[in-house]
């Protein structure tokens, strides 16, 4: 028995805190210059998540110190609705504890990140992280706060009063970071942020001095998000389960019917003819085996039409280019999107600018700017499905050379972003998603080669014009010449009055 | 008025008509007639073929007419400036000349044809204007013409000087015959039958004035043959190549071209093709060739042609699509060196 323990090593289990310490890499806190674009990234993407559950503008202040070689602070401060002070130690001590696991677009998506920030700071620079946080109706605290590694349990050191100018919440992690390579990360990410958030103003400042100040591009504030039902593509087993339990006594085809989203009395109906199940069985009373033919029949099922897109919140056409108007001032854009339609019962939409004069480097193939629930994706750009996607079309048939530099910004908002790691800078690959961003940026291509081709018209013009006033001046001094009168006519009013006429033909 | 300074004062009208059209603030536009084939019409009193009314318009106003616009203008007033110093160009100097004043011609076919569109706008011979083509016809045979040209007035020369023959210029076209023995013209294609027809001195056998023609002849050379013809009295034989090619030179000295039809004084009616006709290669026994496509496209243009519209030239036409092969004149080599001398022209001058 001995010798067996000494072979097998010893079994344990380890905390999720413990875990996600030993593969932080995952998570974006690989090196010193990923984790402190991350932390700020964890604690930006809560707070805009904050302000928009308030129904608030967001303003975002960001402020990187570097208080002596290698170690830097980072204090991201927001006007959102202040965490309940009763949540706080765990909502940032303890990790995978959060209130967004509900089927709905929310930035962050397992309380994961700012926590695993948290921890990282801890873990580095053995300081506690500081929440200054006020809710409405009260004057705001600050808490200094620990995580209990080994067992996942918040340690609270410190919990006191705390004036603030209103609600929000302010969070200071200390953590070893390279603030010098990770400083243009931060700005292109925090730029990009107000590009897929327009309603949003982000501020940021190295060492005492503000290094920028932008955003509000536009003033509308998304249509807040509602969670939907599931859908029944994603009626996995275990969803099944959960909602049979939920469910009681309730008849199979009412538990169908208020359970998921599109289905209706009659499509139950039907579906429970095919599946020769009696529609008035209570579900609690459906055996193992008939669940589960159930959940393969629910996640098969055809003619479902579009998912419920109350759940997804995509930029829209008026917000998106006016944002990418404010920051990148292109000579000419264009909107498009597709869906909603869903992956494993997961809705999902994909919206998309092209742009063209960004000041983009030019290529063959456009600069790929990507988003994923309004969140930039700076890293990773390689194995992104976007990225395989962009590569796929062949841009020179819709008219992209090297000398016409074109952006594409591409926002994939779901109710879940199949990320590659924990770290969620790369989409997985799904044919779903592949084919609606394909197709997507083929609409866009089309579109972008009419606008190149009237561009081009124009400048054709231009020349046509600059050819044609030329000639007209030779014809006026050759013709002077000839008539031996010493005044060249002048031309220039009969070419401009031509090329006007013209123009409105 | 001199033909200098009628010319002058007819480059003057045009140009200020385009100054007095841009001072009104109205796009000046030019017009004069067509040279299309279809636009040529047999004039009784001339006897030769002359534009007829249809109009082509240069409309400055037009994106499509600006450049040949600019073009013309540009040629009237290089024209302009060289009547002015009396100076001669050739049509490739002209088109060598334009980048200089920043006027482009893609080749020297579109300045050629902008040289003719001139003539045609204005009434005026580029010859009038001073510009030749660069090609030359020579002469050889015995009549003695007197220069006219500045600096070789009152001057004769003997068209027997050179055994290689003289050239057709500015300068002999126009001097004035003095003096004469001869008492045809026999106008050939080839360099090397002119040679021969020197060399053999059946110049002295026929009485004959010779002229090589090299394929088309320059408008200078048709208008020499036609002052010889006027002022000697001379008969005019034109000897070419069997085919519909050689054909038509000889067709355009009697009738004239369509590139040419706007100037008076190029043709001679009366000039008679001897051959070699599809009939000779037949009568002869030439070695000769199949007609290829563009000979028989080329017969086709031709058997359409107002020119052609006789029944006498349309026999000729009709003989080579029947025959179908053609013949160089030097095919009558193969029946000996001087052949053609001793048998076939006596057979055809009568």
């Amino acid at each position: 028995m001995n010798q067996d323990n000494s072979l097998h090593g010893e079994f344990s289990s380890i905390s999720p805190a413990e875990f996600f310490y030993r593969n932080r890499q995952m998570a974006g806190f690989g090196n010193p210059s990923q984790a402190v674009y991350s932390t700020v990234r964890e604690l930006v993407e809560n707070s805009i998540d904050a302000c928009e559950e308030a129904r608030r503008k967001p303003d975002v202040r960001v402020s990187i110190d570097e208080e002596r070689s290698g170690i830097v602070r980072v204090t991201v401060s927001d006007n959102g609705t202040g965490v309940p002070y009763g949540e706080v130690p765990n909502a940032f001590a303890r990790v995978l504890y959060g209130d967004k696991f509900t089927a709905r677009q929310r930035r962050g998506t397992f309380g994961l990140g700012v926590t695993m920030a948290a921890l990282y700071g801890q873990i580095t620079t053995d300081s506690p992280v500081i929440v200054v946080t006020q809710t409405s109706h009260t004057t705001g605290r600050c808490y200094q706060l620990l995580i209990d590694i080994e067992n996942n349990q918040p340690v609270v050191l410190s919990d006191e009063s705390h004036e603030r100018e209103g609600p929000g919440t302010e969070v200071t992690i200390r953590l070893k970071g390279d603030l010098n390579r990770s400083r243009e990360r931060v700005y292109d990410y925090l730029q990009l942020t107000t590009v897929a958030s327009p309603h949003a103003r982000v501020e940021l400042t190295i060492n005492g001095s503000s290094i920028m100040r932008m955003g509000w591009w536009h003033q509308m504030l998304p249509e807040p998000t509602t969670a939907s039902k599931p859908h029944p593509h994603g009626a996995d087993l275990e969803l099944l389960r959960r909602l049979v339990a939920d469910a009681g006594e309730r008849s199979l085809h009412s538990f169908l019917v208020e359970s998921f989203q599109r289905i209706g009395t009659r499509t139950a109906m039907r579906f429970l003819k095919f599946l020769a199940i009696n529609p008035r069985q209570a579900v609690n009373t459906l055996g193992r085996e008939n669940l589960s033919r159930l959940s393969s029949a629910l996640r098969s099922f055809d003619g479902l039409g579009r998912p419920d897109g109350k759940c997804l919140s995509p930029i829209g056409k008026d917000a998106f280019l006016a944002s990418i108007e404010s920051v990148f001032a292109p000579s000419a854009l264009t909107y498009g999107n597709r869906g909603p339609t869903e992956w494993s019962g997961n809705a999902f939409i994909v919206e998309g600018v092209a742009a063209i004069g960004t000041g983009a480097r030019g290529a063959d193939v456009p600069t790929l700017y990507r988003f994923a629930n309004r969140v930039p994706l700076l890293y990773d750009s390689g194995e992104d499905a976007l990225t395989k996607m962009l590569k796929r079309v062949n841009w020179v048939q819709y008219g992209v050379r090297s000398t016409t530099p074109v952006s594409i910004f591409l926002h994939l908002c779901s109710t879940r972003i199949p990320f590659k790691a924990t770290g969620k800078q790369s989409i997985a690959s799904l044919p779903e998603i592949e084919h609606e961003v394909l197709s997507l940026l083929r609409e866009l291509g089309r579109s972008l080669k009419k606008t190149l081709k009237r561009g081009e018209r124009s400048v054709r013009d231009a020349q046509k014009k600059r050819e044609f006033d030329k000639a007209m001046k030779q014809v006026a001094q050759f013709s002077a010449e000839l008539a031996e009168c010493d005044a060249i006519p002048s031309t220039t009013e009969l070419v401009h009055r031509l090329f006007e006429v013209d123009h409105h033909v | 008025m001199s033909d200098q300074s009628k010319s002058l004062s007819i480059l003057k009208d045009l140009g200020t008509a385009i100054v007095q059209s841009i001072d009104n603030e109205e796009f000046p536009t030019l017009k004069f007639p067509g040279r299309g084939t279809g636009n040529l019409v047999y004039d009784e009193e001339s006897k030769q073929f002359v534009l007829g009314n249809t109009q082509v318009i240069r409309d400055s106003s037009n994106l499509r007419h600006i450049k040949s616009f600019t073009q013309l203008v540009w040629v009237a007033s290089y024209a302009k400036q060289l009547l002015q110093a009396g100076r001669t160009s050739s049509l490739r100097d002209l088109y060598y000349s334009s980048e200089a004043f920043g006027v482009e011609f893609s080749d020297q076919a579109e300045s050629d044809r902008t040289v003719t569109d001139l003539e045609c706008l204005t009434g005026i011979a580029r010859e009038a204007f001073g510009v030749f083509p660069e090609e030359r016809s020579s002469i050889y045979g015995q009549v003695t013409m007197r220069y006219t040209v500045a600096g070789y007035e009152g001057r004769d020369v003997d068209l027997t000087l050179s055994p290689d023959g003289l050239p057709i210029g500015p300068a002999l076209v126009t001097a004035d015959p003095v003096e004469s023995n001869a008492e045809l013209i026999l106008a050939v294609e080839s360099g090397g039958i002119f040679s021969r027809l020197i060399e053999t001195r059946a110049w002295e056998r026929f009485n004959a004035v010779l002229i090589h023609l090299g394929g088309q002849p320059p408008r200078a050379t048709r208008q020499l043959i036609r002052r010889l013809h006027d002022d000697l009295d001379l008969p005019v034989y034109v000897f070419t190549d069997g085919d519909p090619w050689g054909m038509h030179i000889a067709r355009v000295i009697s009738t004239g071209s369509a590139n040419a039809a706007h100037i008076q004084g190029l043709t001679t009616p009366d000039a008679e093709w001897i051959g070699v006709t599809a009939d000779d290669i037949t009568k002869y026994s030439l070695p000769s060739e199949p007609l290829n496509n563009a000979d028989l496209k080329r017969l086709d243009e031709l058997s359409r042609d107002v020119r052609y519209s006789d029944s006498m030239w349309q026999d000729y036409i009709r003989d080579f699509r029947q025959l179908q092969r053609k013949a160089e004149q030097q095919a009558f080599s193969r029946h000996g060196m001087d052949y053609v001398v001793d048998k076939y022209l006596p057979e055809k001058i009568h």
